[in-house]
Protein backbone atom coordinates (compact mmCIF):
# COMPACT_ATOMS: atom_id res chain seq x y z
CA UNK A 1 0.00 0.00 0.00
CA UNK A 2 0.83 3.29 -0.79
CA UNK A 3 1.18 6.59 1.32
CA UNK A 4 0.76 8.76 -1.30
CA UNK A 5 -1.10 11.80 -0.60
CA UNK A 6 -0.66 12.13 3.44
CA UNK A 7 1.68 14.67 4.72
CA UNK A 8 5.15 12.87 6.19
CA UNK A 9 5.36 13.25 9.41
CA UNK A 10 8.56 14.30 11.34
CA UNK A 11 10.92 11.82 12.08
CA UNK A 12 13.14 13.10 14.87
CA UNK A 13 12.36 11.31 18.47
CA UNK A 14 10.13 12.96 20.94
CA UNK A 15 11.32 12.39 24.32
CA UNK A 16 8.03 12.00 25.72
CA UNK A 17 7.30 9.14 23.18
CA UNK A 18 10.51 7.41 24.30
CA UNK A 19 9.18 7.21 28.11
CA UNK A 20 5.97 6.22 27.29
CA UNK A 21 6.79 3.28 24.81
CA UNK A 22 9.94 1.88 26.45
CA UNK A 23 11.38 -0.85 25.06
CA UNK A 24 9.54 -4.02 25.48
CA UNK A 25 11.98 -7.53 26.52
CA UNK A 26 12.86 -9.60 23.60
CA UNK A 27 11.36 -6.83 20.49
CA UNK A 28 14.83 -5.57 19.47
CA UNK A 29 15.45 -9.14 18.60
CA UNK A 30 12.36 -10.34 16.91
CA UNK A 31 12.70 -6.65 14.55
CA UNK A 32 16.10 -7.90 14.16
CA UNK A 33 15.10 -11.60 12.72
CA UNK A 34 11.69 -10.19 11.26
CA UNK A 35 13.74 -8.14 8.71
CA UNK A 36 16.32 -11.01 7.86
CA UNK A 37 12.53 -12.83 6.77
CA UNK A 38 11.95 -14.71 10.29
CA UNK A 39 8.03 -15.01 10.20
CA UNK A 40 8.30 -16.41 13.91
CA UNK A 41 10.16 -13.57 14.84
CA UNK A 42 6.91 -11.08 12.98
CA UNK A 43 4.37 -13.18 15.01
CA UNK A 44 6.10 -12.46 17.99
CA UNK A 45 5.75 -8.44 17.33
CA UNK A 46 2.19 -9.30 16.49
CA UNK A 47 1.82 -10.93 19.69
CA UNK A 48 3.39 -7.78 20.97
CA UNK A 49 1.72 -5.16 19.52
CA UNK A 50 -1.71 -6.30 18.28
CA UNK A 51 -3.81 -5.00 21.07
CA UNK A 52 -2.51 -1.74 21.00
CA UNK A 53 -2.49 -1.06 17.44
CA UNK A 54 -6.36 -2.44 17.10
CA UNK A 55 -7.17 -0.56 20.26
CA UNK A 56 -5.86 2.34 18.41
CA UNK A 57 -7.87 1.52 15.27
CA UNK A 58 -10.70 1.09 17.84
CA UNK A 59 -10.89 4.08 18.82
CA UNK A 60 -10.22 6.25 15.79
CA UNK A 61 -12.91 4.41 13.59
CA UNK A 62 -15.19 3.67 16.05
CA UNK A 63 -16.18 0.15 14.55
CA UNK A 64 -14.86 -3.54 15.48
CA UNK A 65 -14.78 -4.83 11.66
CA UNK A 66 -13.04 -1.88 10.32
CA UNK A 67 -10.47 -1.51 13.01
CA UNK A 68 -9.65 -5.54 12.55
CA UNK A 69 -9.20 -4.76 8.74
CA UNK A 70 -6.87 -1.26 9.56
CA UNK A 71 -5.03 -3.67 11.83
CA UNK A 72 -4.31 -6.39 9.25
CA UNK A 73 -3.46 -3.34 6.80
CA UNK A 74 -1.12 -2.31 9.57
CA UNK A 75 0.76 -5.44 10.12
CA UNK A 76 0.77 -5.73 6.41
CA UNK A 77 2.56 -2.56 6.12
CA UNK A 78 4.85 -2.94 8.75
CA UNK A 79 5.97 -6.57 7.48
CA UNK A 80 6.84 -4.75 3.92
CA UNK A 81 8.28 -1.46 5.44
CA UNK A 82 10.21 -2.79 8.52
CA UNK A 83 13.36 -2.40 6.60
CA UNK A 84 12.89 1.45 6.29
CA UNK A 85 13.19 1.19 10.96
CA UNK A 86 16.59 2.68 12.00
CA UNK A 87 15.23 2.68 15.51
CA UNK A 88 14.95 6.40 15.31
CA UNK A 89 12.35 6.42 17.59
CA UNK A 90 10.44 3.77 19.91
CA UNK A 91 9.39 0.91 17.76
CA UNK A 92 5.94 1.13 19.06
CA UNK A 93 5.82 4.92 18.53
CA UNK A 94 7.17 4.09 14.45
CA UNK A 95 4.61 1.54 14.29
CA UNK A 96 1.45 4.15 16.22
CA UNK A 97 2.52 6.60 13.45
CA UNK A 98 2.02 3.98 10.54
CA UNK A 99 -1.07 2.68 11.77
CA UNK A 100 -2.39 6.19 12.60
CA UNK A 101 -1.33 7.28 8.55
CA UNK A 102 -2.90 4.47 7.35
CA UNK A 103 -6.41 5.10 9.59
CA UNK A 104 -6.19 8.44 8.14
CA UNK A 105 -5.78 7.28 4.52
CA UNK A 106 -8.76 4.80 5.09
CA UNK A 107 -11.16 7.78 6.62
CA UNK A 108 -10.15 10.25 3.21
CA UNK A 109 -10.69 7.41 1.04
CA UNK A 110 -14.15 6.79 2.55
CA UNK A 111 -15.24 10.96 1.50
CA UNK A 112 -13.09 12.92 4.26
CA UNK A 113 -11.15 13.64 1.45
CA UNK A 114 -13.37 15.94 -0.29
CA UNK A 115 -13.84 18.41 2.46
CA UNK A 116 -11.08 19.76 4.55
CA UNK A 117 -10.48 17.98 7.10
CA UNK A 118 -10.39 21.03 9.33
CA UNK A 119 -14.25 21.84 8.21
CA UNK A 120 -15.57 18.09 8.68
CA UNK A 121 -13.70 17.61 12.35
CA UNK A 122 -16.50 20.15 13.95
CA UNK A 123 -19.08 18.91 14.95
CA UNK A 124 -22.89 20.21 14.44
CA UNK A 125 -23.98 23.02 17.10
CA UNK A 126 -25.83 19.94 18.87
CA UNK A 127 -22.93 17.67 19.37
CA UNK A 128 -20.76 20.08 20.37
CA UNK A 129 -19.91 21.32 24.48
CA UNK A 130 -22.46 23.48 26.32
CA UNK A 131 -20.80 26.92 27.04
CA UNK A 132 -21.12 26.75 30.13
CA UNK A 133 -18.65 25.76 32.90
CA UNK A 134 -21.37 24.23 35.20
CA UNK A 135 -21.37 24.34 38.92
CA UNK A 136 -19.37 23.04 41.05
CA UNK A 137 -22.11 20.63 42.56
CA UNK A 138 -22.03 19.00 39.39
CA UNK A 139 -18.28 18.89 38.69
CA UNK A 140 -16.54 15.44 38.48
CA UNK A 141 -16.48 13.27 41.93
CA UNK A 142 -13.15 12.10 42.41
CA UNK A 143 -11.36 10.00 39.55
CA UNK A 144 -12.85 8.53 36.44
CA UNK A 145 -12.16 5.08 36.21
CA UNK A 146 -10.99 3.65 32.75
CA UNK A 147 -14.05 1.67 31.75
CA UNK A 148 -16.56 5.25 31.62
CA UNK A 149 -13.86 7.30 30.19
CA UNK A 150 -13.55 4.75 27.23
CA UNK A 151 -17.08 4.53 26.92
CA UNK A 152 -17.40 8.89 27.32
CA UNK A 153 -14.60 8.50 24.13
CA UNK A 154 -16.26 6.45 22.22
CA UNK A 155 -19.34 8.97 22.28
CA UNK A 156 -17.48 12.05 21.19
CA UNK A 157 -18.01 13.05 17.69
CA UNK A 158 -15.62 11.90 15.20
CA UNK A 159 -13.75 14.78 14.95
CA UNK A 160 -13.14 15.75 18.74
CA UNK A 161 -12.74 11.80 19.01
CA UNK A 162 -10.00 12.07 16.76
CA UNK A 163 -7.68 14.97 17.86
CA UNK A 164 -8.67 13.37 21.84
CA UNK A 165 -7.05 10.52 20.81
CA UNK A 166 -4.44 11.31 18.95
CA UNK A 167 -3.36 14.23 21.68
CA UNK A 168 -4.10 12.98 24.79
CA UNK A 169 -3.95 9.09 25.12
CA UNK A 170 -1.48 8.39 21.70
CA UNK A 171 0.62 11.50 23.04
CA UNK A 172 1.25 13.14 19.85
CA UNK A 173 2.08 16.58 19.71
CA UNK A 174 -0.08 19.62 18.01
CA UNK A 175 2.41 20.41 15.34
CA UNK A 176 1.69 16.91 14.64
CA UNK A 177 -1.66 16.17 14.63
CA UNK A 178 -2.40 19.26 12.56
CA UNK A 179 0.33 18.07 10.00
CA UNK A 180 -1.43 14.49 9.73
CA UNK A 181 -4.99 16.22 10.37
CA UNK A 182 -4.40 19.08 7.44
CA UNK A 183 -5.37 21.40 10.01
CA UNK A 184 -3.77 24.35 11.66
CA UNK A 185 -1.83 23.71 15.28
CA UNK A 186 -4.16 26.27 16.41
CA UNK A 187 -7.90 23.98 15.29
CA UNK A 188 -6.02 21.30 16.66
CA UNK A 189 -5.37 23.25 20.52
CA UNK A 190 -9.23 24.01 20.12
CA UNK A 191 -10.65 20.96 19.04
CA UNK A 192 -8.83 19.44 21.57
CA UNK A 193 -10.21 21.71 24.48
CA UNK A 194 -13.97 21.29 23.18
CA UNK A 195 -13.52 17.60 22.75
CA UNK A 196 -12.22 17.64 26.60
CA UNK A 197 -15.42 19.72 27.30
CA UNK A 198 -17.31 17.69 25.86
CA UNK A 199 -15.94 14.77 27.58
CA UNK A 200 -17.01 16.38 30.96
CA UNK A 201 -20.57 16.24 30.10
CA UNK A 202 -20.99 13.09 29.07
CA UNK A 203 -18.99 11.70 32.34
CA UNK A 204 -21.10 14.06 34.69
CA UNK A 205 -24.03 12.84 32.62
CA UNK A 206 -22.97 9.61 33.29
CA UNK A 207 -22.23 10.12 37.03
CA UNK A 208 -25.56 11.85 37.35
CA UNK A 209 -27.47 8.27 36.01
CA UNK A 210 -25.32 6.26 38.20
CA UNK A 211 -25.87 7.93 41.09
CA UNK A 212 -30.33 8.52 40.51
CA UNK A 213 -30.13 4.69 39.83
CA UNK A 214 -28.16 3.48 43.16
CA UNK A 215 -31.25 4.18 45.32
CA UNK A 216 -33.25 2.32 43.27
CA UNK A 217 -30.19 -0.75 43.25
CA UNK A 218 -30.27 -0.37 46.99
CA UNK A 219 -34.02 -0.87 47.28
CA UNK A 220 -33.59 -3.74 45.06
CA UNK A 221 -30.82 -5.18 47.14
CA UNK A 222 -32.78 -4.72 50.52
CA UNK A 223 -35.81 -7.25 49.15
CA UNK B 1 -7.65 31.76 20.70
CA UNK B 2 -5.74 34.56 23.18
CA UNK B 3 -2.45 35.77 23.53
CA UNK B 4 -1.39 34.79 27.06
CA UNK B 5 1.18 37.90 26.73
CA UNK B 6 -1.33 40.16 27.40
CA UNK B 7 -3.26 38.50 29.58
CA UNK B 8 -4.87 39.82 32.98
CA UNK B 9 -5.41 36.78 35.41
CA UNK B 10 -6.27 38.46 38.08
CA UNK B 11 -9.10 40.76 36.47
CA UNK B 12 -10.10 38.16 34.10
CA UNK B 13 -13.96 37.62 33.24
CA UNK B 14 -14.78 33.89 32.90
CA UNK B 15 -15.63 34.42 29.24
CA UNK B 16 -12.11 35.03 28.86
CA UNK B 17 -10.73 32.70 31.22
CA UNK B 18 -12.17 29.78 28.52
CA UNK B 19 -10.54 31.90 25.87
CA UNK B 20 -7.43 31.75 27.34
CA UNK B 21 -8.14 28.11 28.45
CA UNK B 22 -7.01 25.67 25.50
CA UNK B 23 -3.82 27.66 25.51
CA UNK B 24 -2.78 27.43 29.10
CA UNK B 25 -3.58 23.95 29.07
CA UNK B 26 -1.13 23.41 26.39
CA UNK B 27 1.65 25.68 28.03
CA UNK B 28 1.08 24.39 31.68
CA UNK B 29 1.52 21.02 30.61
CA UNK B 30 -1.72 20.53 32.08
CA UNK B 31 -1.33 21.64 35.72
CA UNK B 32 -3.22 24.60 35.94
CA UNK B 33 -5.06 24.13 39.16
CA UNK B 34 -1.79 24.76 41.11
CA UNK B 35 -0.51 27.52 39.47
CA UNK B 36 -0.22 30.46 41.91
CA UNK B 37 -1.17 33.20 38.82
CA UNK B 38 -4.88 31.98 39.07
CA UNK B 39 -4.72 31.47 43.08
CA UNK B 40 -6.67 34.83 42.88
CA UNK B 41 -9.40 33.87 40.26
CA UNK B 42 -10.04 30.60 41.04
CA UNK B 43 -10.79 32.06 44.68
CA UNK B 44 -13.38 34.34 42.96
CA UNK B 45 -14.37 31.50 40.32
CA UNK B 46 -14.64 28.35 42.19
CA UNK B 47 -16.64 27.23 38.80
CA UNK B 48 -13.64 28.25 36.79
CA UNK B 49 -11.91 26.28 39.66
CA UNK B 50 -13.70 23.33 39.22
CA UNK B 51 -13.67 22.91 35.23
CA UNK B 52 -10.07 23.00 35.49
CA UNK B 53 -9.85 20.38 38.00
CA UNK B 54 -12.11 18.50 35.68
CA UNK B 55 -10.44 19.10 32.73
CA UNK B 56 -7.27 17.83 34.35
CA UNK B 57 -8.58 14.32 35.39
CA UNK B 58 -9.75 13.85 32.19
CA UNK B 59 -6.43 14.47 30.92
CA UNK B 60 -4.52 12.76 33.35
CA UNK B 61 -7.00 9.42 32.88
CA UNK B 62 -6.53 9.75 29.21
CA UNK B 63 -2.79 9.03 29.49
CA UNK B 64 -3.68 5.90 31.32
CA UNK B 65 -5.36 4.40 28.00
CA UNK B 66 -2.23 4.33 26.38
CA UNK B 67 -1.15 1.39 28.06
CA UNK B 68 -3.78 -1.98 27.51
CA UNK B 69 -5.77 -2.69 30.02
CA UNK B 70 -5.30 -6.53 31.80
CA UNK B 71 -4.21 -9.20 29.48
CA UNK B 72 -7.50 -10.83 29.92
CA UNK B 73 -10.11 -8.14 29.53
CA UNK B 74 -8.66 -5.72 26.97
CA UNK B 75 -9.75 -6.06 23.09
CA UNK B 76 -7.81 -7.25 21.17
CA UNK B 77 -8.77 -8.60 17.22
CA UNK B 78 -9.97 -11.97 16.53
CA UNK B 79 -7.89 -14.87 14.97
CA UNK B 80 -9.42 -14.13 12.23
CA UNK B 81 -6.93 -11.02 11.54
CA UNK B 82 -3.82 -13.12 12.04
CA UNK B 83 -5.02 -15.63 9.74
CA UNK B 84 -5.45 -13.37 6.74
CA UNK B 85 -1.79 -11.63 7.92
CA UNK B 86 -0.01 -15.18 8.08
CA UNK B 87 -1.72 -16.42 4.60
CA UNK B 88 -0.55 -12.76 3.22
CA UNK B 89 3.10 -12.78 4.45
CA UNK B 90 3.49 -16.13 2.73
CA UNK B 91 3.37 -14.44 -0.58
CA UNK B 92 5.13 -11.28 0.77
CA UNK B 93 8.92 -10.85 1.30
CA UNK B 94 10.36 -7.44 3.15
CA UNK B 95 11.56 -4.80 1.20
CA UNK B 96 14.64 -2.34 1.64
CA UNK B 97 12.48 0.65 0.29
CA UNK B 98 12.34 3.90 2.74
CA UNK B 99 9.16 5.09 4.64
Amino acid sequence: MDLQGLPRMQTKPNPGFFKRNAPIAGEAEAIDRAKNGDPDAFAKLYALHKRRVYTLCLRMLGNVSEAEDMTQEAFLHLFRKLGSFRGESAFSTWLHRLTVNLVLMHLRKKGLQLVSLEETINPSEEDAPKRDFGSRDTMLTGSVDRVTLERAVALLPPGYRMVFVLHDVEGFEHNEIATMLECSTGNSKSQLHKARLKLRELLRESQALSAASEPAAQKVNAR
Amino acid sequence: MKDLTTANFDNMTTAEFEEYLPELFENSGGSISKDPRFATFFQSNPDCAALVRDLEIIAEQARSLFEPSGEESGPEPSDAVWSNIASKLKEEAPTDEEN
